[in-house]
């Protein structure tokens, strides 16, 4: 047993040693400085295992610290009321039986599981008690330092801060145990993550219990509590029994283990499929245009309900959102003045939203699945002429798409100015409209071009490429940092224009130069 | 017409793939490209194809003692997995590619004449193409390639997963194409490629090797290979 556990552990961290180290040659330039063996290098994989190792300390101690303080402590805390040991035993009650369904471990189907059983073929008995006393060790250590701290600031006993941590493992076992002997009836093991609709329901109803039932006044009595605690303990007890003596883990791992590779898989066509599906087929027939034109046409035509649909359903919303707010001003005048301060103090919001109402990656992965994914492999596509025409011709048409509901928000803003009491500075309404207009045209030409220069995906339709992973990231993250600027919309404004005209400018020159070099499939 | 290949070389970090390759291939010829799993071909093809950046060497066509640098046109690249744009139907596709090289297809026939040549149904030449069996794609990506009439065509594994009727088409087209231009047809099935191709060439130790045929019957042929690739 002892060496089951030691292949099991070892098995574990190799697989997130590898990933660690995976996901560092995944960095751009981090990659270029990283040695070329990189899976057999072995200061690297000191590092790796170290951090590993934090990883493993991080999940027993940090993340129990992080649930008793974010989970419990906060919200007892926000409960103004006498009885907070009681309330602190309530929301753990509840959280505890929820987490005893949602976290088994033992019917978490996880890859080094099927490494382990299926591919190694371990065997499952020992591997499967030796693993789970492991997480079941790391539970009652966890929960027996937090538990008293926390438990303790909240004015519960020693001795029952020392029964959180066998109370919690003790109905995580009885949820096993149970689980087993249905298994053992039913011959049908359930995929922890496999909640369904009910289970759904009633988890939501244990945590509206937990945290709703508190602000009513209510929590169950603290005697009721540590009677549940006991019960847990107690069953625990007896569920170790079961699970001592449960023949059939091979048998429960083989089914939850075999339906998750094969969802797994699932997931993978359903990509491809999904991308299948978005191609419309539509009564037309033919075209006048001639070449890539002709392509683009057709394109478009084809994929209507994925590009135009939802922007002119994002137009519509806007649409929608403007007139409500023009009404609201019309009927509650004191709105007059929250909305003209709004419109002419935080354009910067609406950088933000704009991101999030723009297409560009919707039209860029549309692009890539149906189109240059074939394309791309025929020698005659990947001429600089023909990536070019063909660039020029996908601006023009992503820009349409982006414009309308930009068009929307731009007038819509302008509107509110006007009928909100206007502004002194005629400008402003000017820098309004175009300012959004530029916002639009910039997220369409940064996302077309990042694509076009760093065509992140390979045949396989995979993302490869780091570099394009951490510049979308940062452009949320910059879009998130422009909103909380508190600037003039004027200024503001005229900012974001010769911003974006620059950028655009800058971008459209890259492309010309590089992109002949860098649209292709990576290998 | 020769194509030629000079010091060409490709590593991946420490593992050399391709090394310091020269070979010439005349026109008039399959070549059949014979290598192990891993022993490069794909990654001979990419470079030839410029999908993927050569860490060195060049390669170049030799016509009438003339050299000049390989254009993009004068590739063809035919994938075992047919990779065709499924938003179109076959005629789009066809009218598509036909309107990008107008300039350079001499002598241009109805759609209807090259969907006869390649042997695609009536009823299915404006279906999507996302609808078209494997082999069908296949046929349409190979008649792309035929239209464009490039002077090298290469065909990786193209035959591998068709069925027996359409892997019997196909073999009379290539033979039927080979005539004024450079066919390199990688496959790991040495029958196949004893069958269908003039020459045969083994990707070994990251260097191309001709096999040399003269007075052989086949069973020793196929024993010189193997053991050449051992």
């Amino acid at each position: 047993m002892n060496k089951t556990f030691k292949i099991a552990f070892s098995l574990k961290n190799t697989y997130r040693v590898n990933t660690i180290l995976y996901s560092l040659k995944q960095i751009p330039l981090i990659k270029r400085i990283l040695p070329q063996e990189l899976y057999c290098d072995p200061d690297l994989k000191i590092f790796a295992n170290i951090l590993s190792g934090i990883w493993e300390f991080i999940k027993a101690f940090l993340g129990k610290f992080l649930y008793f303080l974010l989970m419990i402590t906060l919200e007892v805390s926000l409960y103004r009321t006498e009885a907070q040991s009681a309330v602190f035993l309530h929301i753990f009650v509840l959280l505890t039986l929820i987490g005893a369904w949602l976290n088994t471990y033992i019917f978490n189907p996880t890859k080094d599981k099927y490494y382990g059983l299926i591919l190694l073929g371990m065997d499952a008995k020992e591997y499967a008690l030796t693993t789970y006393a492991y997480e079941m060790l790391k539970i009652l250590a966890g929960y027996l330092i937090f538990g008293l701290l926390f438990g303790r600031m909240h004015g519960l006993a020693v001795w029952q801060c020392l029964m959180l941590p066998f109370a919690a493992a003790g109905v995580k076992m009885t949820v096993v145990a149970y689980s087993l002997w249905d298994y053992e009836r039913t011959k049908v093991a359930v995929n922890e993550n496999e909640v369904g609709v009910i289970g759904w329901i009633l988890i939501a109803l244990a945590l509206a219990a937990a945290y709703g039932l508190p602000v009513t006044g209510w929590e169950i009595p603290e005697r009721a509590s540590v009677c549940v605690l006991a019960c847990w303990i107690l069953l625990g007890a007896l569920s170790v029994r079961k699970i001592w003596r449960f023949q059939e883990y091979r048998e429960v791992y083989r089914q939850i283990l075999t339906r998750h590779m094969v969802q797994m898989d699932e997931a993978r066509q359903s990509v491809k499929r999904q991308s299948e599906k978005v191609i419309q087929i539509d009564g037309e027939v033919g075209s006048s245009r001639k070449g890539f034109e002709y392509l683009n046409e057709i394109f478009i035509r084809r994929h209507q309900k994925i590009l135009w649909k939802s922007s002119k359903r994002i137009a519509g919303i806007c649409l929608g959102i403007v007139c409500i707010v023009v009404m609201g001003i019309h009927f509650l005048p004191e709105w007059k003045e929250i909305v003209n301060h709004f419109v002419l103090r935080n354009l910067p919001y609406f950088v933000f939203i704009m991101y999030f109402v723009n297409r560009g990656t919707g039209f860029t992965n549309v692009l890539f699945m149906n189109c240059d994914h074939s394309l791309l492999t025929y020698s005659f596509y990947k001429r600089p002429e023909c990536i070019l025409r063909l660039f020029k011709i996908r601006l023009r048409e992503i820009m349409k798409v982006n414009l309308l509901p930009a068009a929307v928000i731009g007038a819509g803003l302008a509107l509110l100015l006007y009928l909100s009491g206007g502004t002194k500075e005629p400008l402003d309404y000017v820098v309004l409209v175009i300012s959004i207009l530029c916002i639009s045209m910039f997220f369409s030409v940064h996302y077309l071009t990042i694509y076009y220069l760093l065509q992140p995906y390979n045949a396989g339709t995979e993302i490869k490429s780091g570099t394009y992973r951490v510049v979308v990231t940062g452009t949320y993250f910059v879009c998130y940092g422009v909103m909380r600027m508190d600037v003039p919309t004027l200024v503001f404004g005229m900012g974001t224009v010769v911003f974006c005209v620059a950028y655009c400018m800058i971008a459209c020159v890259l492309v010309y130069k590089l992109a002949p070099k860098t649209f292709r499939l990576r290998a | 017409m020769r194509f030629i290949i000079e010091h060409l070389s490709k590593h991946f970090e420490k593992k050399k793939v391709l090394c310091d390759i020269d070979f010439t291939f005349e026109s008039g010829k399959i070549y059949g490209l014979l290598g192990r799993n891993g022993a490069g071909k794909t990654t001979l093809f990419n470079c030839l194809n410029r999908d993927m950046k050569a860490d060195g060497g060049e390669f170049c066509l030799e016509m009438d003692g003339q050299r000049r640098s390989v254009a993009a046109e004068d590739i063809g690249y035919v994938l075992s997995t047919p990779t065709v744009p499924e938003f179109l139907t076959g005629r789009e596709f066809l009218k598509f590619f036909i309107d990008i090289h107008e300039d350079k297809i001499q002598d241009i026939q109805g759609l209807d004449t090259y969907f006869d040549y390649i042997g695609i149904s009536r009823e299915d030449r404006d279906k999507l193409l996302k609808d078209y069996s494997h082999g069908m794609k296949n046929k349409m990506q190979m008649l792309v390639n035929i239209i464009a009439r490039p002077n090298v065509l290469l065909l990786d594994e193209p035959l591998t997963s068709l069925d027996v009727v359409v892997a019997e088409e196909m073999k009379q087209l290539l033979r039927g194409l080979k005539e004024g231009r450079i066919i390199i047809f990688s496959t790991h099935i040495m029958d196949l490629a004893l069958d269908l191709c003039d020459e045969i060439v083994l990707l070994n130790h990251g260097v191309l090797e001709r096999v040399d045929k003269s007075n052989l019957n086949s069973q020793e042929f196929k024993e010189k290979i193997l053991s050449a690739l051992a």
